[in-house]
């Protein structure tokens, strides 16, 4: 086969124009679905001791074993908890360096980010983002590589280490399924100082401003979640500063999924288009240097300095 | 006849015209308060009174109308039973609280929005449910119950303890709960640090320093924080605008200590050093042995907020002692046989146990009870 050098500049000139196009798809910014539904936890208000009646109903409206939760019981409190596969929420206490003698509660679980890391980091697209605002899993394709855990910035999916047979990935899913029904998320529904709201993103966002400007005294000027990698589902107010209860203020604003997009929707060309690209490179020089040296075969023989100059001279 | 009906026509149309230009005019005059928000922003009706102010309910920003109510207005006490069936329901002292609220800034520190005339319960805009996306900033009645009682008693008591205000359903009595919800330290009140002993110096000259061991009424004499601290309110404490300068007259002073020192001389409290503390013994009463130490004052003197006198007499208290069933070795006496025969009373004439038992009371040959006692006596330390 033989490639001439116009054929082969029409053909690199077409994949080139494929890569770019499919990398400016691959750059579209999507804004997140309009109506979105968040959560606002107001952690000025949450009592914790006590209480932890949200983490009660999480369970119960989960179906997760309720055995070893007592509520009256505030030692759960001296150590920080982490989210379990068969607690997807839990509170945790914070010393409070303005007033001492009442710590600060927050409550913990996935944040529905508005651009997912856990999504973007799995292999076969078990999380969903769903138009309602509850970032999903589904158990039926998951292969169980716990990418998800290792890419979530807040470290909230958990894995069912001790189910040696169907072993899922398990994390708060805004109770999508009550949301659907009309019905406001479980937590929210039992919170008796109504410490968590449940609403559109967008109205919580601004209740959430009206509260600071309402009460300047009483809240930080920020919004957790409101921005931080590029927004999250459930947001927080705090009287404190954010890193003295628990969250990193160090995740920025862009997306996670940003961070890889570039590289990832390099992939696809580097697979499909260098190979063809480089294969065509490879036939042309071929072509070329055979078209070149190939006539010229019976004439090398007054070549002082080719190979077969030396080996006829041997 | 044409021509009338246009002079007729165009004179009306004079009057319409001027009629409205003056009706615009007045209007214009009264809407030039520029500060002044448009009627409609709270009143719902067209013609407002004081006595039907027909407001818009349920404003989330706080009203200031609240500076013409008095917590002499509201209810004694309220139940908060609209949603019990968790617990019993909240009996929520309504005056106690309005008092309190008094010093700060009145009945909008709860009721956010209370216009002049009826004053609209909690209820009427609060629902059973809680807030959802169409209401977001309206939490639902118990979120609205909780935020208001909750936001101060956790600030000052520390305490979310359900207990704290709900009664305990099922019927369940307080009183067994070691809870005395009568006293300031009863039910809500944070511990208050109290001082262990004050020394006031008075115009009294025969005594003028007085000392009083606060603690120990306390503790020792098992008195309450009421007791004392009669017709004082929490702005008694809490009033920060309250004028230090003010004292009590000397009747007030004296009236306090009269509940109980009534009948006590003026050196029982004056005096010209400090006054020790109390000593069972000290203070003109005998000295407890060591059976009686470790009892509390109102294991002897139960009744009356006044300690008051006990006869000697142990039967008094120990009636159902009788020699079967009294082991007598206790007092560092084993009685020998012939001696354990007897009744108490056969040696401990007229029961006075105070008194040691002479041997002449029986017996005639001079004999006394340290050349030959009635029994042996044995080590007091091992007897317990």
């Amino acid at each position: 086969m033989s490639l001439k050098r116009r054929d082969f500049l029409k053909l690199s000139t077409a994949a080139a124009c494929l890569g770019v196009t499919s990398t400016a798809h691959g750059m579209e910014d999507f804004k997140g679905w309009p109506d979105r539904y968040g959560m606002l936890t107001d952690t000025t208000l949450c009592i914790g001791a006590n209480c932890r009646r949200c983490e009660e109903a999480c369970k119960k409206t989960n179906k997760r074993s309720l055995e070893g939760l007592n509520l009256s019981d505030n030692s759960v409190f001296d150590h920080q908890r982490r989210t379990d596969p068969n607690s997807y929420t839990v509170v945790n206490r914070f010393a409070n360096r303005e007033d001492p003698e009442n710590p600060i509660y927050v409550k913990k679980q996935c944040m529905h980010c508005n651009e997912p890391a856990c999504a973007s980091a799995c292999l076969v697209r078990a999380f969903t983002k769903t138009p309602e605002g509850p970032v999903l899993y589904n158990k039926d394709v998951c292969i169980g590589c716990r990418y998800c855990m290792l890419a979530c910035p807040f470290r909230m999916p958990t894995y069912d280490y001790f189910d040696a047979f169907s072993p899922e990935v398990r994390k708060c899913t805004m109770c999508h399924d009550r949301i659907i029904e009309g019905k406001i998320p479980a937590c929210a529904d039992v919170c008796p100082k109504e410490a968590i709201t449940f609403g559109k993103r967008s109205d919580l966002i601004l209740l959430a401003r009206e509260k600071i400007r309402h009460d300047p005294d009483r809240y930080q000027q920020h919004i957790y979640g409101e921005e931080e990698v590029g927004g999250t589902s459930w947001l927080y107010l705090a009287g404190t500063d954010f890193t003295n209860i628990g969250f990193a203020n160090n995740l920025g604003s862009t997306p996670y999924p940003e961070f890889t997009r570039g590289f990832l929707s390099a992939v696809p060309i580097v697979l499909t288009v260098w190979p063809v690209m480089l294969t065509g490179f490879w036939k042309f020089s071929k072509a070329r240097e055979r078209q070149e040296a190939g006539p010229e075969t019976d004439t090398t023989v007054d070549d002082e300095k080719g190979w077969g100059d030396g080996y006829r001279h041997e | 006849m044409k021509k009338t009906i246009s002079i007729w026509s165009i004179s009306l149309l004079l009057m319409i015209y001027l009629t409205g230009a003056a009706i615009s005019s007045s209007s214009q005059d009264s809407e030039q308060d520029a500060t002044r928000p448009p009627c409609s922003d709270c009143h719902v009706c067209e013609s407002p009174s004081t006595a039907d102010p027909c407001l818009e309910l349920c404003l989330w920003t706080k009203t200031e109308a609240t500076k013409g109510h008095s917590a002499a207005e509201g209810p004694e006490v309220a139940m908060l039973d609209e949603l019990e069936e968790l617990y019993g329901p909240v009996k929520f002292n309504h005056k106690l609280h309005a008092e309190m609220v008094g010093m700060g800034e009145g009945c909008s520190v709860c009721h956010h929005y209370s216009p002049p005339g009826r004053i609209p319960p909690c209820s009427e805009c609060h629902g059973d449910e809680p807030s959802e996306p169409q209401t977001l900033r309206k939490p639902g009645l118990k979120g609205a119950f909780h935020r208001q009682c909750m936001g101060c008693h956790r600030e000052w008591s520390h305490d979310t303890k359900c207990i704290v205000c709900h009664l305990p359903a099922n019927g369940v009595d307080l009183t067994t709960s070691g809870i005395d919800s009568t006293d300031i330290l009863g039910i809500s009140h944070p511990v208050i640090t109290v001082p262990e002993m004050r020394i006031w110096t008075t115009p009294y000259t025969a005594g003028p320093l007085v000392t009083f061991h606060h603690q120990e009424h306390i503790d020792l004499f098992g008195l309450r924080c009421v007791d004392c601290h009669q017709q004082e309110n929490c702005s008694y404490c809490h009033d920060l605008e309250k004028d230090p300068a003010a004292h009590k007259t000397d009747e007030e002073i004296h009236a306090i200590c009269n509940d109980c020192h009534a009948s006590d001389a003026c050196d029982k409290c004056h005096g010209v050093g400090e006054k020790p503390a109390f000593t069972h013994g000290g203070n003109g009463h005998w000295e407890l042995n060591r059976f009686h130490q470790g009892l509390s004052c109102r294991a002897c003197h139960p009744t009356g907020r006044k300690i008051g006198k006990l006869s000697n007499k142990c039967s008094d208290c120990h009636g159902g002692w009788s020699q079967q069933n009294f082991r007598h070795s206790i007092t560092g006496l084993q009685l020998d046989e012939a001696h354990g025969e007897f009744d108490c009373i056969d040696c401990h004439k007229n029961l006075m146990y105070s008194r040691i038992p002479r041997c002449y009371d029986c017996h005639d040959d001079c004999r006394n009870h340290e050349d030959a006692p009635p029994g042996e006596y044995i080590q007091r330390a091992s007897v317990r």
